[in-house]
């Protein structure tokens, strides 16, 4: 077997941050290794500091202790170099579909016509043909999740982190749009970290789920998901392997509740 | 949907008519009420002065206007972008909107004669304030998790005014420059009040002191009707620069 680069990697990470009068710790001793290409999931109970660690891997923010790198990246800072989909959609009203999914190449210097065109390759594997034109006020729900996608993989990052992008969608979409995301990974290999509270989706989707304890926030758990792929998503959920790997994840949260 | 341009055209009919027939009616001195029939053949009588006078006040109207405009987009800018020049120059934009511009307009006119100028930044010493305040508004409104995303992207705070903070502060922006326009009405008289040869400020003050009630009042409905096509004029533009408007059910 040859070894797996690592795409990101945690060390002894904490942060705290003041919230008014108080000091919340949002991260004590966090430790994990993402390796590259590999489909990784991020879980944890409400405001357990999910959030916080993405911030920390896309650099908008610094641990206070701790180091994170980024060595199939290189050196270097990762504010700029690491792909992030907020939990907000943030789509601009004033921006069409096409243009909205184009602001991300625009930023990183392309011309405004340049990353138009590239972005309109995408439109029919991202699902949004003929709403080229559109403004997102006009798009439901999942429409505008898969172009705040398109928007994010459009950059065409090494690493790619999404924060609970399918939390506000119905069960439905929610399930087409976890099996588009998987089809697509599996066309275009980056390696995905992927925030989410659902368990069921986290094992469906990943290849490891890092589980997190509640505030102050730290790995307790990394559970490697050997279901092979490709993963159809009735089959794998009612499978005993599935339920076994759930179980233990339900039986490490509830030991720190 | 609106129902149009019937509605106050309707009302204004309806004024007009009962305006004309109380001053009948009751007998009243056409030189402390004129009916609007007076004045309107006035107006047609006089159509060309008015015109010409019209001319002049608009063209200093529309420069102050502009001049104005452009430097409440800049200061709002400069405040959002440096946080120390907000604190330092906010109060002293304020002080600005305290001083009586009556007082200020003579001065102005000793600096700059009886050309157009002091009638322009007597117009734009009125402008810039409301349509800097609410550039600023604007600007500091932009969703910050949008902010963070376009970081994210290697965006500069070049980036980040242009793509996000700006167009997001369109609308504030533009219900300054409303504010603006109706007030640059009222800065163009008293520019000209002050000290001018012609346009329609000096037209009232021209008449009122001959007692020519019929010529002041037709003076204040051509100064009216271009006041209210100049600010609609901008809610034109407006509706045509936030064209997507009317796709964002929610706001960002």
């Amino acid at each position: 077997m040859t070894m797996v680069p690592t795409a990101m990697k945690v060390r002894g990470v904490s942060r705290t941050y003041r919230d008014g009068t108080r000091t919340v710790t949002a991260l004590e001793g966090a430790d994990i290794d993402i390796l590259d290409g590999k489909f990784v999931s991020i879980v944890g109970p409400s405001a357990c500091g999910k959030s916080t660690l993405l911030n920390l891997f896309c650099g908008l923010d610094k641990p206070d202790a701790g180091s994170i790198e980024a060595p199939v990246l290189g050196d270097g800072k990762l504010l700029g170099r690491v792909g992030y989909m907020p939990q907000q959609d943030t789509l601009m009203p004033w921006r069409t579909v096409t243009d909205n999914a184009a602001v991300g190449l625009e930023c990183l210097g392309s011309s405004r016509e340049a990353a138009r065109q590239r972005a309109r390759e995408l439109m029919e594997r991202f699902g949004l043909s003929g709403f080229e034109h559109s403004y997102p006020g006009q798009l439901s729900g999942g429409m505008r999740q898969r172009v705040a996608m398109l928007r994010t993989f459009l950059c065409g990052r090494k690493i790619n982190l999404l924060d609970e992008p399918f939390g506000k969608l119905d069960a439905i979409t929610r399930a087409s749009m976890q099996a588009w995301l998987l089809d697509y990974w599996q066309e275009n290999r980056c390696t995905i970290v992927f925030v989410t509270h659902d368990i069921d989706e986290a094992l469906f989707l990943s290849d490891v789920v890092h589980l997190m304890s509640p505030r102050p926030g730290r790995i307790i758990l990394s559970l490697e998901v050997d279901v092979p792929r490709p993963r159809k998503y009735g089959e794998v959920v009612t499978s005993v392997h599935f339920n076994e790997l759930k179980a233990r994840l339900l039986q490490s949260l509830g030991r720190q509740a | 949907m609106k129902s149009g341009i019937w509605p106050p055209l309707l009302l204004g009919a309806g004024i007009i008519a009962a305006w004309e027939i109380y001053v009948r009616a009751a007998g009243i001195d056409p030189l402390l009420l004129p009916p609007p029939s007076a004045v309107a053949s006035y107006l047609v009588e006089n159509t060309r002065m008015m015109a010409s006078n019209g001319a002049a006040t608009l063209e200093e109207l529309l420069v102050g206007f502009v001049c104005g405009a452009v430097i409440g987009l800049s200061l709002g800018i400069l405040m959002q972008v440096w946080h120390w020049f907000r604190e330092a120059a906010y109060p002293w934009l304020v002080a600005t909107q305290m001083v009586p511009i009556p007082a200020v307009a003579p001065i102005l006119v000793l600096w700059f004669g009886f050309t157009i100028v002091p009638k322009a930044a007597t117009v734009a010493l009125m402008c810039f304030f409301p349509v800097a305040v609410n550039t600023v508004d604007g600007l500091s409104s932009v969703n910050p998790e949008l902010i963070r995303l376009l970081r994210t992207f290697g965006a500069g705070p070049w980036h980040v005014m242009w793509k996000a903070a700006l167009p997001s502060a369109l609308p504030r922006i533009f219900s300054g420059l409303r504010v603006a326009m109706a007030l640059s009405v009222v800065g163009a008289v008293v520019g000209e009040w002050v000290g001018s040869t012609h346009g329609l400020g000096y037209l009232m003050l021209h008449f009122e002191n001959r007692g020519e009630t019929a010529g002041l009042f037709a003076t204040v409905a051509v100064l009216t009707v271009m006041g209210i096509i100049l600010f609609f004029l901008v809610g034109w533009v407006e509706n045509w620069a936030i064209s997507w408007r009317r796709y964002a059910k929610e706001t960002l």
